[in-house]
């Protein structure tokens, strides 16, 4: 039994698992080196799952359905922007009402179109289809763990890679950066704040729509009542744990993800409680804020222990010379 | 120094058009609703072209506000603006900086973690396809660096950097976007003498090479050294603008304040008894952990004012908050009626009879979120009268708000009455009511008087004077020169974070202190020793 | 008074009431896609969640009852936010409140009100512990309260979920139940028909009780000082560590009584679902509620109410999904949130009328004030 726990499949699933939480957690990131604190990525993710499958439902195609709903979610970024930077709303109020928002207003939107019903799904809708990459998928081990998804699986790693050489080589991400450490230095050199966090909303939007995608035509293809259950506030976490940098997100999104995938698969395997495992990383992010808190403060001591001795050497030296 | 100014107004005359108006900002008006203040009242000011503008006044007089809308940070109400002659509408800081307008802010507005090259190229980013060249970068900066004689390295990071550099790399900002006007906003508050120096010579040196220079600052001496004229700003309003060889430093401080010198106070001669204060050698340190103030020791008597006078930003704040125990000490003691209180609280403090007057009564000495009830009693609740078994007494409360309103004259107020409603002044007295009443041993008032009204002013005086003749000992922190003199009875100048003299105010000129204000207390002492650090000598002789 | 200072207060009122009824016309629109009449969908949602037939039975009190958790969380939130610390921790200290509740309920063995008494006392200060960790952790290494909240909240959400399937777990069906606790443990019901009782006498002692301790005692003086200008507070001589502390101390404590009066009052038992935005409901309701108790305990009585009147009222006699009475409370925070999208209009429109009027503007006020 112990010896089926750790398998290739646990791997690719927990890879499969973490997708709509790397996504919302690179769109988390881009907000955060914008300076916005943005605790809705829940509520958009669970709209862009609730779009994701209506908009396939009506055109009839899953790329058309994924495509409103990463516009739709763009939008509700917008929204969020917009509300925060034109009414200064408090985003913590913000986010949580958002939140709220989406979770009842899908349910309510999906009984107006389609009857009482605590879930959905139709039998024309279709599952995004997965499939290899040609060179990748021949290599033994690594293929059967890299390769095989539906394309937002691909999508998401690459996402992580072109947002970190976006935040940290372009001109774009410059400004990013900029603004959210200081906001006043990119605005009097003439940068436009707005248009950069607006931007950087507009984004997150979307990535955490197609996260939401994902859970509704991408791994499923159903929706439920509050679909994403938590896997916002989980990203939320996992872009803390990820310093809010798009590679550290792509690293503890894995992390949760396969700690999600474990969780499953002892609860299929074994009679082991698989709820303890999904704590780890969590307890794990706690340790890592408390670390760097700790240094942080190390770090101060030590300059301020350093300027204490300094400050009895020249006490010493000034006594001598009187 | 005169020749400077001579050779300067020289340098334009062959020139033939130095009439052309650079800047004209005509009637401007600013209303800033959030905190009800009218920053700029139908302001007018004129810039040459090519000359070195001073604009002075005192703090809250308005002149960064006029600034920022210049720039493009703020909208006036009403009111234009012509560069050139021309009529223009900046509505961003990006149109300014394309009329040729740079600005040195304030406070420095620079990204902490970028190098110095990433902050000075921000905006303009050499790029292909949207991404970042980043060599090219550093070397327009080295070049830009060398053409103006401001070496810097471009890839420094701007944390690590003294506040000298940093304002370096501000004023590089400003050149690498060929800013044609500059605006500097304070820029010596921050800076050693021996940097102001260096500043002082590129001002000269910006201005030779045809820039025009807005030059804001509280030091008259400095616009003496740099200017050609200046400008006086005075609660919103233009004062008048002149020309610097021809106005006196008393006439210049004159338009500033708005009258020639405080009312004569008729205080009795101080009687002055024990040692209640005594600070031994503190050093304290500011914010970003560089010392504030270095081996400072002194003593305060009951029945005496002791004054500390200085330029804004000498260690005066650090200082206060140190003795207040809002701030830790990093050596030294600090004595309290013969007890060592270097560890206790403010709380502790507090207890045994301190009180302090803040220099900011809005975000420390007032809580504007609460009525004056619960502001009064901050430094007394924990008293019987006001608490009852952890339970406080409102009545109590309330009797005590009546009795301060009545006591200091609280207009317009009564219990109950939310702090944010009264006005500047009458925020003072709720803070004198509180500090002053119930007999304090020792009072330290840290700039008691800034922006409040004749009126106030003098009330403020007079409080001082009544708690001293009730033999309390007062310190007193102001960078008002006739304030400190007619109030103190004794006087400590400070300078960078030391004492660098003690004078007497009755025989004292302006001329002696303000040498030692500006830290040149002998003629011929040799600033250029070099950083600050090599500095600090321990001030026994002031050792009352 | 000053013209600036009559504005601001007229503000006050002002706001929250052309809020709500922005909340309701989006809500009428929504009506309106389901072929309803607004008018007659509210006179039905207002006669399901507030009205009475007869006393037993009498929708008002199953408001009542589910207003009890809200008030109690809210003012957990209200604590929190009075001592200057932004906790949304609510969620995870209500579950762990909830847990310890399940537990106690059945493993121990004491007779009845002397139970329920203790139960409620141990899941006060669990989840005082729960709130008093992110306190210490902000004050001492100055870690940002609204982060490690939230990881708390991940985390007793999945202790919860993990008790419920094992430990605690009583039988095998899908869902996994906690035992039904001992009656000993169950607090008195009032009417019968709802579940209306002591929990909810509890909750109102709650509103009075936070009330004196913000507003009339000394160690609630320090923490609204705190909360309102920490400079403040310092200078004052206010410990604003130990306020922070306290508060966060307490505002756990009342989310952790929330929880356990939701087991011992309503539930009798738990499962893995059991606290699901309970804790960021409690959270709007202190802000719709201005921060204050008694503000708290009228608007936890509103949602309760819009909340039921939408379920029972909305969709059993309308075919109006429930979801709509939700809709409507997350509409209402967040025009409440912006406030100043209100303000703006107001000052906007009162200058046009004064222009219109030929009268002076803010401007030209402020001017002449200062002549
Ligand atoms: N953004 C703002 N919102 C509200 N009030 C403001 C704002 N900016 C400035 N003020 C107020 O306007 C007044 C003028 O401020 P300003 O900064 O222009 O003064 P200043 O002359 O530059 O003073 P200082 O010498 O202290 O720099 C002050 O009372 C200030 O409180
Ligand atoms: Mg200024």
């Amino acid at each position: 039994m112990e010896g089926d726990l750790f398998t290739v499949a646990l791997l690719s699933s927990g890879l499969r698992l973490a997708t709509p939480i790397i996504l919302a957690a690179l769109g988390g990131a881009f907000c955060a080196r914008a300076g916005v604190l943005n605790l809705a990525l829940e509520g958009k993710m669970l709209l862009g799952a609730f779009v994701a499958i209506v908009a396939t439902f009506y055109l009839g195609n899953t790329f058309a359905g994924i495509f409103v709903a990463m516009l739709l979610g763009g939008l509700l970024g917008y929204l969020f922007a917009f509300f925060y930077l034109r009414y200064q709303v408090n985003l913590i109020i913000l986010a949580l009402a958002i939140n709220l928002l989406i979770g009842e207003l899908t349910v309510y939107v999906m009984r107006v179109l389609f009857g009482n019903v605590g879930s959905w799904s139709d039998p024309s809708i279709q599952r995004l289809p997965d499939f290899e990459i040609p060179l990748l998928s021949s290599i033994p081990i690594l293929g059967d763990i890299l390769s095989g998804y539906n394309f937002i699986v691909y999508f998401s790693w690459v996402a992580c890679i072109v947002g970190y050489i976006v935040l940290f080589h372009s001109k774009f991400g410059r400004h990013i950066r900029a603004v959210g450490e200081n906001k006043q230095a990119a605005e009097t050199l003439g940068i436009n704040v707005r248009r950069v966090q607006v931007s950087a909303m507009v984004i997150a939007g979307m990535l955490c729509a197609l996260g939401g995608a994902f859970l509704s035509v991408g791994h499923l293809s159903l929706f439920t009542r509050n679909m994403s259950n938590g896997l916002g506030w989980v990203a939320v976490t996992a872009n803390i744990f990820g310093f809010q940098h798009p590679l550290g997100v792509l690293l503890t999104g894995y992390f949760f993800g396969l700690a999600e995938a474990f969780a499953v698969r002892i609860q299929n395997v074994t009679d082991l409680p698989p709820n303890l495992i999904q704590l780890l990383p969590q307890f794990a992010t706690l340790a890592a804020l408390i670390l760097v808190a700790l240094r942080e403060k190390a770090n101060l001591a030590l300059i301020r222990r350093r300027f204490r001795r300094q400050l009895a050497r020249g006490e010493m030296q000034s006594a001598a010379g009187d | 120094m005169r020749r400077d100014i001579v050779k300067a107004v020289l340098r334009r005359t062959p020139c033939g058009n130095l009439m052309a108006n650079a800047v004209e900002l005509r009637n401007i008006t600013k209303y800033f609703p959030s905190s009800n203040v009218l920053a700029n009242n139908d302001v007018t000011l004129s810039i040459t072209e090519g000359e070195v503008h001073a604009l002075v006044g005192e703090n809250g007089a308005g002149k960064t506000t006029l600034m920022n809308i210049f720039y493009g940070l703020h909208r006036p109400d009403s009111g234009e603006i012509l560069v050139n002659g021309q009529p223009v509408e900046i509505h961003h800081p990006d149109d300014a900086i394309k009329l040729g307008i740079g600005m040195v802010h304030q406070h420095f507005k620079l990204v902490p973690s970028f190098t110095i090259a990433e902050n000075i190229m921000l905006g303009i980013e050499p790029n292909q396809y949207g991404m970042l060249k980043k060599k090219d970068e550093a070397e327009m900066v080295r070049q830009l660096a060398n053409d103006f004689g401001l070496p810097v390295d471009p890839y420094a990071r701007i944390r690590d950097l003294p506040v000298g550099m940093q304002q370096r790399v501000e004023i590089l900002k400003a050149l690498q976007r060929e800013a044609k006007i500059l605006i500097l906003d304070e820029p010596t508050a921050v800076l050693t003498p021996q940097e102001v120096k260096e500043l002082l010579a590129v001002v000269r040196n910006l201005a030779q090479r045809g820039r025009t220079i807005i030059f804001i600052t509280h030091k008259l001496v400095e616009v003496k050294d740099v200017a050609d004229r200046l400008s006086v700003m005075r609660d919103g309003k233009m004062i008048g603008t002149r020309t610097v060889a021809e106005t006196s430093i008393p006439d210049m401080a004159r338009m500033m304040v708005g009258r020639s010198v405080l009312l004569e106070l008729d205080k009795k001669p101080a009687t002055p008894g024990e040692v209640v204060f005594a600070a031994d050698n503190i050093t304290v340190t500011d914010a970003s952990g560089l010392p504030a103030v270095r081996h400072i020791s002194f003593s305060v008597r009951e029945g005496e004012i002791l004054g500390i006078a200085g330029v804004s930003g000498n260690g005066q704040t650090e200082l206060v908050e140190a003795i207040s125990g809002m701030r830790p000490v990093e050596g030294g003691t600090i004595l309290f009626q013969g007890k060592d209180i270097t560890r206790r609280t403010v709380g502790e403090r507090r207890k045994q009879g301190m009180a302090h007057i803040p220099e900011d009564r809005i975000k420390i000495g007032l809580n504007l979120e609460t009525n004056l009830d619960e502001n009064l009693v901050v430094n007394r609740y924990k008293l019987p009268e006001f608490n009852r078994l952890g339970f406080m007494i409102l009545s109590a409360m309330k009797r005590f708000a009546a009795f301060a309103v009545k006591q200091f004259s609280i207009a317009a107020a009564q219990p109950g009455e939310m702090i944010a409603t009264l006005s500047g002044g009458n925020m003072q007295k709720v803070v004198l009511a509180r500090e002053l009443s119930g007999e304090p041993k020792f009072v330290i008032a840290n700039q008691p008087t800034r922006g409040l009204d004749v009126g106030s002013i003098e009330f403020v005086h007079r409080s001082l004077v009544d708690v001293r003749d009730r033999q309390a000992a007062v310190l007193l922190i102001s960078v008002e020169l006739d304030e400190i003199l007619s109030l103190s009875d004794r006087v400590l100048v400070m300078y960078r974070g030391t004492v660098a003299g003690e004078v007497d105010p009755t025989t004292v000129t302006k001329e002696e202190i303000g040498l030692l204000m500006g830290g040149s207390s002998l003629p011929g002492t040799a600033t250029s020793a070099g950083s600050v650090q090599a500095v600090p000598k321990p001030q026994k002789e002031v050792v009352a | 008074m000053d013209n600036y200072h009559r504005q601001q207060r007229v503000n006050t009122f002002l706001v929250p009431l052309l809020a709500v009824i922005s909340g309701l016309v989006v809500a009428a629109v929504l009506i309106i896609f389901t072929d309803n009449s607004p008018f007659a969908a509210f006179e039905e949602l207002f006669k399901a969640g507030f009205g009475c037939s007869s006393l037993n039975r009498c929708a008002f009190f199953t408001t009542l009852e589910r207003a009890t958790p809200l008030m109690l969380t809210g003012l957990s939130a209200v604590v929190a936010f009075r001592s200057g610390m932004f906790s949304i921790g609510q969620e995870g200290q209500f579950a762990l409140g909830a847990l310890t509740a399940a537990w106690l309920g059945f493993a121990l063995d004491l007779p009845p009100v002397v139970h329920a008494i203790v139960i409620m006392l141990a899941a006060m200060v669990i989840g005082g512990i729960y709130g008093w960790i992110p306190g210490v952790l902000k004050v001492k290494l100055n870690i940002n309260e609204v982060i490690t909240t939230i990881v708390m909240n991940e985390i007793a959400v999945l202790v919860l979920v993990y008790m419920v399937n094992f430990p605690l777990r009583a039988d095998r069906g899908t869902t996994a139940y906690s035992p039904v606790i001992d009656e000993t443990a169950k607090l008195m019901i009032f009417m019968p028909g709802s579940k209306w009782g002591m929990g909810f006498v509890i909750a109102i002692a709650a509103v009075l009780a936070v009330y004196f301790y913000l507003w009339r005692s000394a160690p609630g003086y320090e923490q609204r000082m705190a909360g309102q200008s920490s400079l403040f507070a310092l200078f004052g001589g206010i410990r604003n560590d130990r306020a922070a502390i306290r508060g966060m101390f307490i505002s756990g404590a009342l989310a952790g009584l929330a929880g356990a009066i939701e087991v011992i009052g309503v539930h009798y038992r738990i499962n893995q679902d059991f606290a699901p935005g309970l804790g960021f409901t409690g959270l709007s309701v202190a802000i719709l509620g201005q921060v204050h108790p008694f503000g708290v305990f009228l608007v936890a009585i509103l949602f309760a109410g819009v909340g039921l009147g939408a379920q029972l009222g909305l969709q059993i006699n309308l075919g109006i999904p429930r979801e709509l009475g939700g809709t409507v409370i997350a509409l209402m925070i967040l025009f409440v949130a912006a406030e100043k999208f209100y303000t703006d209009g107001i000052s906007g429109l009162r200058e046009r009328w004064a222009h219109f009027r030929g009268q002076k503007t803010a401007v030209e006020l402020a001017m002449e004030e200062r002549e």
